[in-house]
């Protein structure tokens, strides 16, 4: 009890008062204001398949707040229903559309108004050629011309002609008769329907109506004249049955059609283009897809089950592995924060509602969630409907107070903590988070671009400035310990000598460190070499020293390889007497500035024989 | 008239005046109600839909009331806060025919019914009026608080009764309520509440100053 206080949705309770039974897909039910009195109610189609009677029968159903105000039944089963308004004359008036089979049924203030039938799609020459013979030939040469029409893909003939293959030998002559002079052409079922708005995106602004057919074709209708304004196909290829469909953008201007193939393929159309674009393609069957409109990115649950986010040109954002089967999946456009929300139903109950990756709410009822619908309802903004596979209506509404956070955090502690097998694996092919840009970057990246030349200049200027800095410091570090008795108070005195042998090319050179004091031990020391690398290579440059005791000297040494000309074997015209020298500073470990800096003239190298 | 206005200004030296919030979910009829304190000619016909919110001016029980008609829609809730501190005292309206935003429970008034259903379903009208009394600026003043349950002339509006028990109002202890059943539209049940609110404001004042007072005078004795 305590928890359901803290919860970012408020339940309603229909109680036992009448509890209403709706079987029903979210694409089924719509929200609409048909009574143009500002109480927005809720429609939906209850579909009885496991009837008594034989034919599936299907109701259109208006509810008023949480009571069933109106029934009527409907001609067959609807694939969606949609509620829209056709023009801009006031009063706003919406139109309720039913997409059954064919057609799609045209309904204001609840009466039928407008049956609309896609077109039919030309049918095959041969399949013509039989049914101009069929009437006029002997029933005994039927056969063989059936035979012809077996042969042709199944999907590809007239519903006509797929009955008349069905039946049998005794049947088949009263149909011919009854059908031989019926069009012969292939009609596609609608699968999916959705709006998409005309011109802006303000409320309730006149849409046209978007349809996929199970022949693989999408169409606008415009539902004025109802004229089609726009015709594509999913892709080139047939058997792309699309199932799943997401519209963004607005028809004047530019807009999206994601499609979501019964074979797990995602397709996207542009206005621009009328043949659909292959983007993604999964080896299990999709339940749910999404255009989000904000960052559009398409969101996409599937029966591996993962919940899957792509961008438009199909890479791979990110994926969650779910726990159960994914049913459903609704966008939650939360315009006062600014987000918007994907609830995710889940097998057993549970409804997820994710921002981006992160999971921001959870909900659990006692049973599968069937159907999800959410929007303005009644006198409330945010009001979630939820049927469940029983048929049972809940209600929430979102609590005005809710903010929805991306808690980054708790998102990776939750994680860690259900790690299973697979889910590491969703983890490690995800994309790395990626820092968000700052305003100061954005600022300055465009400012760089507008001024190329001037932030190149400066940059270098100051870029001079600084190794003319660090190379000032350097010398000066040098210089100021140039002696070969260690000057540093703190540390034992150290003196350092050198001597070079050798008459070239290669020499040798060889340096002996002393402890001065008489009872400290100089440890952590260091020598480091250095020379004109045009003149002199070093294969060592580097040496650690032992601790040197006091009164025991420590002789190292080097071997130095003067740089002769491979032609004239003479030392290069750059080295001269003045510069002919070999840097040796003592560095204790842990200061930066050596103890002992010496430089070792070298002699002239002999030419190597 | 103006003049004698300004005259009974000038002999009532110190008048009656108070601010009052008007609450309550949208298409609850705070802006109805208020239309009805209003003088005849100033009263509108078609009511719409507040926007942010407005001020309304009228005189009842010789008192000047200054309401601030506040806007129910989800978006524009936000401001409710705003007023909460210049205010002496509360009307929040409810629809008592919405059952959606209300939930149902309410019908059994069985006691051990009613608490699990408000701790345990709150609804919107409940939600919202929550969130108002636990408010900083209202939780620790005694600022009386009138529920009118309007709509009360529609055949599935709940009982006054009913809407108490379904939004816990006997858990309120602090606050002086008060809950009448109304219709905006005939003006039933509108004056009656009132009355009660502006005794409660009057009597708020007054026990103020006498506090105000007494504290004076110890301050003087010490």
């Amino acid at each position: 009890m305590a928890t359901a206080l803290t919860t970012n949705w408020l339940h309603v309770d229909i109680g036992d008062e009448t509890p209403q039974l709706l079987s029903t897909l979210s694409s089924c039910m719509t929200l609409s204001d048909v009574q143009c009195d500002g109480y927005v109610r809720l429609l939906a189609a209850d579909i009885s398949l496991e009837d008594e009677e034989e034919q599936p029968s299907a109701k259109l159903k208006v509810f008023r707040g949480l009571k069933l105000k109106q029934e009527q039944p409907l001609p067959g089963i609807p694939t969606a229903i949609e509620s829209l308004y056709i023009d801009e004359t006031e009063p706003k008036t919406p139109v309720v559309a039913v997409a059954i089979a064919e057609s799609v049924l045209f309904y204001r203030h609840l009466k039928p108004y407008f049956k609309y039938t896609v077109p039919a799609l030309d049918a095959e020459e041969l399949e013509l050629e039989v049914w101009r013979k069929l009437p006029v030939m002997k029933s005994d040469t039927h056969d063989a011309l059936l035979q012809l029409l077996k042969d042709v893909d199944h999907a590809k003939l007239s519903r006509k002609t797929q009955r008349l293959l069905q039946l049998s030998g005794d049947e088949r002559d009263s149909f011919i008769s009854t059908h031989k002079d019926s069009p012969v052409g292939r009609v596609g079922n609608i699968v999916a329907m959705c709006c998409l708005k005309r011109v802006s995106s303000s409320p309730n602004p006149p849409s046209h109506l978007v349809l996929a057919t199970d022949t693989g074709r999408v169409f606008v209708l415009e539902p004025q004249g109802f004229n089609l304004v726009y015709q594509a196909r999913t892709c080139s290829y047939e058997t792309a049955v699309p199932s799943l469909i997401s519209v963004h953008g607005t028809y004047e201007t530019d807009f999206c059609i994601v499609l979501g193939t019964r074979n797990g393929g995602v397709y996207l159309l542009r206005k621009a283009n009328n043949e659909g674009q292959e983007i993604l393609k999964l080896t299990t069957a999709l339940t749910g897809l999404l255009l989000l409109p904000v960052d559009q990115t398409i969101v996409v649950t599937s029966m591996e089950p993962r919940y899957l986010c792509y961008s438009k040109r199909g890479k791979l954002l990110f994926q969650l592995q779910l726990e159960a089967q994914p049913v459903c999946i609704l966008p939650l456009m939360l315009a006062h924060l600014g987000i918007t929300l994907v609830a995710v139903a889940l097998q057993g109950g549970v409804v997820k509602f994710f921002l981006q990756r992160f999971l921001v709410d959870e909900l659990v009822l006692p049973e599968t969630v069937a159907a999800m619908l959410y929007g303005r309802m009644g006198m409330e903004d945010h009001v979630l409907t939820l049927t469940t596979q029983s048929g049972e209506i809940f209600i929430k509404i979102l609590r005005r107070v809710t903010r929805f956070e991306a808690d980054v955090v708790a998102a990776a502690a939750s994680a860690n903590k259900t790690i299973t097998n697979s889910q590491r694996i969703a983890e490690a092919s995800s994309i790395l988070d990626k820092p968000k840009k700052s305003s100061i970057f954005v600022e300055q990246a465009a400012r760089e671009k507008q001024k190329a030349k001037a932030s190149y200049g400066s940059f270098q200027v100051e870029l001079w400035r600084l190794r003319h800095t660090a190379a000032r410091a350097t010398i000066d570090a040098i210089n100021s310990s140039e002696s070969t008795i260690s000057g540093d108070l703190t540390h034992a005195p150290v003196k350092l000598s050198a001597e070079v042998c050798g008459s070239g090319p290669a020499f040798r050179l060889y340096l002996t460190v002393q402890n001065l004091s008489t009872f400290k031990m100089a440890s952590n020391l260091i020598v480091l070499l250095h020379a004109d690398r045009r003149h002199y290579t070093m294969s060592q440059t580097l040496a650690r020293l032992p601790s040197v005791l006091p009164g025991i000297p420590l002789r190292v040494d080097f071997e130095v390889v003067a740089v002769l000309d491979a032609l004239d074997k003479l030392p290069p015209a750059s080295l001269t007497p003045d510069n002919s020298q070999i840097r040796v500073m003592l560095l204790k470990t842990g200061q930066s500035k050596p103890l002992i800096a010496a430089a070792v003239a070298m002699p002239q190298s002999e030419a190597a024989f | 008239m103006g003049m004698l206005n300004n005259l009974a200004d000038l002999i009532k030296v110190k008048k009656d005046k108070m601010t009052i919030l008007v609450l309550g979910l949208n298409n609850s009829g705070k802006s109805t109600i208020l239309n009805h304190f209003k003088k005849p000619n100033e009263q509108s016909a078609i009511m719409v839909p507040t926007v942010g919110f407005l001020v309304e001016q009228f005189y009842t029980m010789g008192v000047s009331i200054k309401a601030m008609d506040m806007s129910g829609a989800t978006r524009y809730r936000n401001l409710w806060e705003h007023q909460f501190k210049n205010c002496q005292g509360i009307i929040y309206v409810i629809d008592s025919s919405d059952r959606m935003r209300f939930g149902k429970k309410s019908i059994e008034c069985n006691c051990v019914v009613v608490t699990s259903f408000t701790l345990g379903l709150p609804v919107v009208v409940k939600d919202e009026l929550d969130l108002v009394l636990q408010h900083p600026d209202l939780c620790n003043r005694t600022v009386p608080i009138l529920f009118y349950g309007n709509k009360s002339d529609l055949e599935d509006s709940l009982s006054n009764v009913k809407i108490a028990a379904a939004l816990g109002l006997d858990n309120i202890k602090d606050k002086p309520w008060h809950i009448c059943s109304s219709n905006a539209i005939s003006g039933e049940g509108l004056d009656e509440g009132v009355q009660w609110l502006v005794q409660q404001i009057r009597f708020a004042v007054l026990s103020h100053r006498k506090g105000s007072k007494s504290k004076h005078s110890s301050k003087i004795n010490k």
